[in-house]
This record gives structure tokens, sequence and C-alpha cells, in this order.
């Protein structure tokens, strides 16, 4: 623990150097940005950004994606509470009692109490980064590849879990990520496999266009001439510090919500998503007067905005301390780290200390900007949203085209944009859920490699998943998932979207 | 057709989409060598994917034949014209971009997309369609230093 203290202590030395704060800064803006437009998520941003950090160093650089991060978090809750739509995924349950209370004249003490809880989730995160991110790598240094294959299985099992819609479906979208992520030479005999003749193939499906086609393109494409423009809380935002009978209210739904976005971000596979849905859950089933929920309780504000910050700490403990990604947002970082010449892993910590604990100290310099800063520019983030989604849309079909281009100079990468943005339409139309491909698509090389090479280890045989223990807890783990909805009607995904 | 036969025979036709699709792999994984178990070879992963894949959309298939439900769709209606328009102004970007350079071609989708698809009068789509094209070219390209496409023109 104080050898932690120490290495936080050289983190705030790094993080503190005048370009770091800058990129944190720059970071952190972005994000709320991000958060606060509907449309574009940080997961697009993240990828939009990525060429423009090639010639940084990878700390600042880092430092800057992992600011996009936690600061749409930031954002996302204000559109919530002020327009009723949630400007980024993880904020759709903000909507249902923060907009409410805005109608009551509420706003501040709702913007407030979001940007405070998140404040302490954000830090609550960061503690336990600093505790279990060195502890989980540290355990990891005993993981050959039949753990790493079946821990892989284990996330995709539970992203398949959580599928709001059909569990068939969503694994089916994980196969395909599979199918997808492996296109490409060979790892182990560079034979072209899927390829087609394709040069630009080669090389694999690159994860930016296929964020950008799925994620940006096609959610304008599907709300074309069908977003009206939106209605802004026209009432002046007043009180934004909660007073003492809030305090009350929301502290100990603050507590919870950090808990349990933080515990179960560490599960690769969830993201920041799933868990705020389920602190909604817990604070209405907690609550004297559940029936009062839905109608601007400031408890169901507090909760879900703690948990969908603390997750996002929860979710860098994966990436970071076993280089698994846990979402889309977190792909797209890893795929950072391995641009920049770092190999995630449990080994990052030891090698590249200074990135690993230079960004934790900047999540910490960064959830104080966004305090500081965030409240008092609330008028601005409003003034954004006034731009018609006429401009937007056509914005963020750009950026989502040079997102895509960029990161290789291939038009190749546009083609293969496109292509996504019509797959990533036609899934929303016929209910089948992105998040799993994507994730799928990432850990798909990851995947194989590890299989082949277990197989390898193992002479052909497929019991060394479970002759090892941590490798057989986690198959355990993964077909209880899978099987259990087979024997109970109750899913968790599902039971969510009756919640909603 | 009643709407509940309509979307059964919809939700049908894209289970068996992805049905072929499962065999194709397979079928272009044994082409690529499955190997063995103890080496698996460049297809193994195909393979297994893809059947996992057909087992899968068999049994979504099954249950959307036995669901009397009607599928609720989660997107409102879409303007499928317009999509198609939006989908091709970008496919001709891609061709142009890097022939005409990225101001350009950027200004004439800006303009396509804002005075055509989202209807917005053209004297402000051309306008705003020139200024983002500058503006993204000078923060993209001489601030973030991305490497943009500068055609015939140099920019």
């Amino acid at each position: 623990m104080l050898e932690s203290l120490t290495s936080l202590a050289y983190g705030f030395n790094i993080a503190l150097q005048p370009q770091n704060l800058l990129y944190c800064f720059i970071g952190v803006t972005m994000g709320t940005l991000v958060g606060v437009l509907p449309g574009i998520g940080p997961t697009a941003t993240i990828a939009l950004l990525l060429p423009a950090t090639f010639k940084l160093n990878p700390i600042s650089a880092i430092i800057m994606l992992s600011g996009i991060c936690y600061g749409a978090m930031y954002g996302g809750s204000t559109t919530s509470i002020l327009l009723n739509i949630p400007g980024e995924a993880s904020s759709v349950v903000t909507c249902l009692d923060g907009y409410q209370m805005a109608r009551k004249g509420r706003a501040g003490p709702a913007l407030g109490i979001s940007a405070f809880g998140s404040f302490i989730a954000g830090t609550f995160s960061i503690v336990g980064l600093v505790i279990f991110a060195p502890t989980l790598a540290d355990f990891a240094l005993k993981f050959g590849p039949p753990e790493y294959f079946a821990l892989m299985v284990m996330g995709l099992s539970v992203v398949a879990y959580l599928a709001r819609k059909s569990m068939a479906k969503a694994l089916m979208m994980a196969v395909v990520g599979i199918v997808l992520g492996c296109v490409g030479l060979d790892p182990i005999t560079a034979t072209p496999r899927f390829t087609f003749g394709i040069l630009d193939l080669a090389d694999g499906i690159g994860i930016a266009p296929v964020v950008m086609g799925l994620f940006g393109i096609a959610e304008v494409l599907e709300n074309l001439g069908v977003l009206t423009k939106a209605e802004i809380f026209a009432g002046k935002i007043k009180g934004l510090f909660p007073d003492r009978e809030d305090w009350r209210r929301s502290i100990g739904p603050i507590a919870r919500g950090s808990l349990l976005g933080f515990f179960l971000g560490l599960l690769p596979g969830v993201g920041a998503i799933v868990p705020q849905f389920l602190s909604y859950a817990l604070e209405k089933k907690l609550s004297r007067h559940p029936e009062r929920f839905g109608s601007g309780e400031i408890e169901g504000v507090a909760s879900p905005e703690a948990c969908n910050n603390a997750a996002v700490g929860g979710t860098f403990i994966p990436l970071l301390s076993l280089g698994i990604p846990s979402n889309a947002m977190t792909a797209i970082l890893l795929g950072a780290l391995m641009i920049y010449g770092l190999t995630p892993g449990p080994l990052l910590i030891k090698n590249s200390p200074d990135l690993f604990w230079g960004v934790i100290a900047s999540m910490y310099i960064g959830n104080i900007m966004l305090l500081i800063l965030n409240l008092p520019l609330i008028p601005m983030w409003v003034s954004v949203l006034k731009i018609p989604y006429s401009y937007l849309s056509s914005f963020i079909i750009l950026f989502c085209l040079i997102g895509a281009y960029s990161l290789n100079n291939s038009t190749s990468d546009i083609y293969i944009a496109v292509i996504f943005s019509l797959v990533g339409l036609l899934m929303k139309k016929f209910a089948f859920e992105p998040a799993p491909l994507v994730l799928a698509f990432v850990l798909g090389p990851l995947l194989e490699t590890a299989l082949r090479r277990s197989l390898i280890l193992s002479d052909g045989s497929f019991l060394i998943f479970l002759q090892r223990p941590i490798s057989a807890a986690f198959i355990l783990f993964s077909v209880v998932v899978l099987v259990a909805p087979l024997f109970s009607k109750l899913r968790l995904g599902r039971g969510l979207s009756e919640e909603d | 057709m009643d709407l509940v036969k309509k979307t059964k025979m919809t939700a049908s036709s894209v289970a068996l989409f992805w049905v072929a699709l499962g065999i194709l792999v397979c079928y272009g994984a044994t082409r690529l060598g499955l190997g063995s178990v103890t080496e698996p070879g460049s297809g193994f992963i195909f393979f297994w994917s893809g059947l996992i894949l057909v087992i899968l959309s068999l049994m979504v298939l099954v249950e959307s034949l036995r669901s009397s439900e009607e599928i609720v769709q989660e997107t409102g209606k879409m303007n499928w014209v317009k999509i198609a328009l939006v989908l091709l102004s970008i496919v001709l970007y891609a061709v142009f971009v890097e022939r005409l350079g990225f101001v350009l071609t950027t200004f004439f989708l800006l303009s396509f997309l804002l005075g055509w698809i989202e209807g917005t009068n053209w004297a402000r789509s051309l306008g705003v369609a020139s200024a983002a094209a500058l503006g993204s070219f000078a923060i993209f390209e001489l601030w973030l230093k991305i490497r943009l496409p500068k055609g015939i023109f140099g920019f």
C-alpha cells in the first residue's frame, strides 16, 4: 500500500507537468462536449483524435484520451437533465428523475448533485484503481494462454448475458465480431484470411472505421429527417449547490452507486451502461417511496451518475492490469497503447510506471477540473445544444470520415466505415446489439492466439482449460452465465429493459 | 398479410441470412486449412465460429417461427431514400477525396448534406460548408498535424 502511495505521488509529479495538465484539460473538455452532444460518443471521439496523438508522447496522449472517457460521463448528465435526451448511452437513466427535477424547477440541484456525485465516485474509483490494479497485475503474471482465453470467453459471455434483447442474438454478434476481428494475416503462418485479394485487408479491419460506422454514421442515418429540434429547458438554472436535505438523501445512493459501479466495471464485458440501470433499480428497491421514482427523486439522479463514473474507473483496471478491454471505449484505448509501442498486460505497470501512475493521477486532477469547470460552464454547454441537429449531423459524418481515414491515410477505411454504418443501421432495425460485436472484434485476435497457444501447450487437449484452477473458474462462471437463463425466466439484461 | 406473419417472415429471413453466412465462413475456413487440435491451422477459429453462428442462427430462426408476438422495432420509420443518398455521397467522397483534395471534396459533401439532405437554405449551406471545410482543415491538418489528402490543388 505504501509502495502504491509513493508511486501515486510520482504519478502526480508527472500529471502536474504543464503539458500533461494541458492535455488533461483538453481531454475532459472534449469529453464533456461529446457527452453533451447526442449522436457522437466518447468511443468515436477517441478514435477520431487517435491520429492527432501520434506525435505526442504516449503519457500525454493517454491522459487526454482517458479524460474524454470520464469527461463524457459528466457531460452526458447535462442533456439528460435539461433535455430528457441522454447525450451519452450511460446517462440514459439520469433522464428519468433528472428531467422531472428540472421540470419542477430543480434543475440546479440535479446538475449539482450529478457533478458532485460523479466527483465523489470518480475519487473512489481512483482509490480503487490504486489498490486493485497493481494487485491484479501481480496476480495476472500467473496467467498463461489458457487463463487469458478463459477470461476473454467470460467477458463475451457476460456481454451476451447483459444483452437487453435476445441473448442468442448477442452471442451471434460476438461470434461475428470474432470472425471480423480475425480477418487479415494469420498471426502464426502469415496466410491471408478472408481478405479476398484486397491488399488493405491484409492488416485486418481497423477498429476506427468499424466504430465510426457502427456508432457514428449509423446514428446519424437513423435520425435522418426524424430528430426535430430538441426542447431546451428554458428556465433559469439556479442553486447548483444541493442543500442539506439533498445531501442527506443523496449520500447513501452516491456511496452505493460508487461501489456498485466500480466493482461491476471491473468485470470484463460490463462497461458503464449496465451498472447505472442496476444502481437505479437498487435505489428504487431500497426506497421507502419507490412509487415516487420517475417523478423527480434526487436519489434517482445521484446514484446512477455516481455509478457510471465509478464504472469508468473500474473498466480501466482490466485494461491496464490485464490488457483486456471491457467495452468499445477501452478497446480503442487498448489499440492506442499498442500503437504507442506499449504492451498492455500485467507487465505494463512494471515496465511503464510513469504511464500507469501518471494517467491515474491525471484522472484525479481531471475530476477536479470537471467539478470546477463543469458547473459554471453549464450555460455554455446548453448553448452548444442550440446548434440545429442538421448541422451537427453533417459535422458528425465529417468527423467520422476524418477519423476513419486518418489512422492509416487510406480511403479503404472510409468504404469500411460506410459498410459498417449500413450494418449498424440494419442491426438496429432487426434488434441486434452492436456492443458484443465490437468487444469480440477487438478480443478476436487475442482470443485466437490464446486458444491456439493453449492447444499447442496441451498437445491438443481442451481439458487444459479445466485442469488449471484459474481458467477453470472463468470457464465455470461463463457456463453458469450462459446456462442460467435457460432455467430462470429472469435475465438481468431483459429485466433492465423492463425497468426502462 | 397480417403484421405478425410479416414480422415472422422478416425475422426468419434475417436468421437464414446468418445461417448462410455461417456456412460460407465454415466453407472458407476449410479452404484455409483447419489443421489439427494439436496444431490448429489458419481456418480453425473461423470454422468453429462459423459453426457456432449457424447453430445460434438456427436457434433464433426457431424462436422467431414459434413466437406469436409482434417484433417491437426500436427504430422509427427510416427514410431509406435519404439514407441511400447519404451513403452514396460518402462513397463519392472516398472516390474523389485523394484526387480533388480534402477542402474541396469536404465542401461539396457538406453542401450536399446540408442543402439537399437536411433542407437548409442554399446560401447558408454553402457558407457553413465552406467555413467547416476550411476550419476542419486548419484544425486537423495545420494544428493537430493529422495528414489529410491534398489532391491536385495541394489542399
